[in-house]
């Protein structure tokens, strides 16, 4: 290996060490198995090593590698839904995590699925990666003030939503408690259950 | 239910919060890793990119060894030094954990000064805010407020008065001289500026310049190290006895070889598996200086005391002795 090729290799270790993570994350939420997650990941991986000159400096990176994921996640679930049997699951490209008994991260699942695809994709990379408006217009290739418009849209319909779905959850324990509690004072009671 | 939780929970189910996550990383690497190795050889005869097997279910033994050295050889966490083109990679990651600090604490947080000399506490000091309220702990040596928090509800401050063992009203913080540095307003200013603001920002520049090296934890955070200049992040202030004296971010001076701006301390900061900054601790001579952060964005409401008398209504009161 020579120097520049040295030199290449170095600069790729630096990306990935950076920003790896990152997509890892940015992919785990949209892709719909892990393994396509990981085939995402390598894919915007291998399309970043082999135009390593075109990959921009600094945080600019960063915002190449989103926008390089959304399209390789995009190109993946065109290729997939042709498969019949995932078609009906990808059709919501929801975060593809693993179901949890965890009812808060229920809701949050559940709330998110209530947005549109732009608007969700607009929050998770606010709330999760950390992006500003104008970096997040980068990755979708609009406009800031659109990027921000639909930011605003989307944090106010997912609190509505989440906010929506807790309350529901909340009375939904409250009623379960209340046959349980009822439920153990005819057991107990004299005569009662057996 | 408010808005606040539904976006910390949100946040929570941040999949770098779970616990198969550095898995994913590591099984990532590893794949990005066998597909260059791949690709490279499928490349170099060819002038034109050409897109490898999506599976490498066809590898020999041979060619998986290689590219299992391959991920050590590419993907070494550590050691990164300045690389053109490509910001070396703790910086990028403290960088974007500033960022991300920032915009938490700007709602809210939880902030621990502790400094040490020769293993004996010198400072500690607990800063808890949400929005403009604040309550702060001091219990260094000598301390104001004697391990008694200053509460800062509604532009009200409340202390502790020991003699009758209850809170009272101190009264609105603009009764305090404006600029003078000392007021509540000043130092949550400070704060947000310590937290995720210029003096970070300094940090990371300075230790970038010098090199960072990564250490991965096994709860999902990495330590960055570097050293910074002692003048990057004890700011001077002014003079005392005639020698110029310089403070460390929450008010403490700079004592020793970290009152000279040229010295370089080393300095640790670390992220969390959420990318937000759990601490920032620098160590020179027998000094150490941790900044520890919690809550970032929820922590809760700061109170009011309950039953607080006035001034007035102390003056009352039968005195003591």
């Amino acid at each position: 290996m020579n120097e520049g090729e040295r030199e290449r290799r170095r600069r790729f270790d630096a990306l990935f060490e950076a920003y790896g993570a990152d997509i890892v994350a940015y992919c785990i939420w949209r892709a719909g198995s892990a393994s396509d997650a990981q085939d995402a990941v390598a894919d915007v991986f291998l399309t970043a090593w082999r135009r390593l000159d075109d990959v921009p400096g600094g945080d600019a990176a960063r915002v190449w590698l989103y926008a390089t994921a959304r399209r390789m996640l995009a190109n993946q679930r065109r290729s997939t839904r042709r498969r019949a049997a995932l078609a009906e699951r990808l059709a919501h490209a929801v975060p593809a995590q693993k179901s949890s008994s965890d009812p808060e991260q229920y809701i949050v699942r559940e709330a998110l699925r209530r947005l549109g695809p732009l608007d969700r994709e607009v929050l998770l990379l606010s709330e999760l990666e950390g992006l500003s408006p104008a970096e997040i217009a980068s990755v979708l290739r609009c406009p800031r003030v659109t990027a921000r418009g639909r930011l605003h849209r989307a944090r106010r319909r997912f609190r509505s939503a989440f906010e929506e779905l807790a309350a529901r959850e909340h009375g939904g324990r409250h009623r379960r408690a209340a046959l349980e509690t009822h439920a153990a004072s005819v057991t107990h009671a004299p005569g009662g259950g057996s | 239910m408010n808005r606040i939780e539904s976006f910390e929970a949100l946040r929570r189910a941040n999949p770098r919060r779970g616990a198969d996550f550095h898995e994913a990383v590591d099984a990532a690497a590893a794949e990005v890793s066998r597909r260059i190795a791949t690709a490279t050889t499928a490349d170099a005869p060819q002038s034109r990119l050409r897109r490898p097997h999506r599976r490498l279910i066809g590898l020999t033994a041979g060619v998986a060894l290689a590219a299992a050295a391959a991920v050590a050889v590419f993907l070494t966490v550590g050691s990164s030094g300045v690389t053109p083109g490509v910001e070396p990679a703790g910086a990028a990651a403290m960088k974007k954990a500033v960022k991300l600090s920032a915009a938490s604490a700007e709602r809210s947080g939880t902030v621990t000064v502790h400094m040490t000399q020769d293993g004996q506490v010198w400072a500690h000091k607990v800063v808890r805010w949400n929005g403009d309220d604040m309550e702060i702990t001091d219990n260094s040596r000598g301390g104001p407020s004697s391990g008694l928090p200053l509460v800062v509800v509604n532009g009200m401050m409340y202390g502790h008065d020991p003699d009758h063992e209850g809170w009272v009203e101190v009264g609105p913080v603009s009764s305090i001289d404006p600029g003078s540095g000392t007021t509540p307003t000043d130092i949550l200013a400070a704060v947000r500026e310590d937290v995720g603001g210029k003096t970070l920002r300094r940090i990371v520049r300075a230790m970038t310049a010098g090199g960072v090296t990564t250490t991965r934890q096994s709860d999902g955070s990495a330590v960055y190290r570097g050293t910074v200049p002692a003048g990057q992040i004890a700011r001077r202030t002014g003079f005392k006895e005639g020698e110029t004296i310089r403070v460390f971010p929450f008010g403490y001076v700079a004592h020793d070889a970290a009152a000279d701006p040229a010295t370089r301390l080393d300095t640790a900061v670390t992220v969390g598996g959420d990318g937000v900054i759990r601490e920032i601790a620098v160590t020179w001579g027998t000094w150490t200086y941790t900044v520890t952060y919690r809550q970032l964005g929820s922590t809760p409401p700061v109170v009011a005391p309950a039953n607080a008398k006035t001034i007035r209504e102390m003056r009352r009161l039968p005195q003591p002795g």
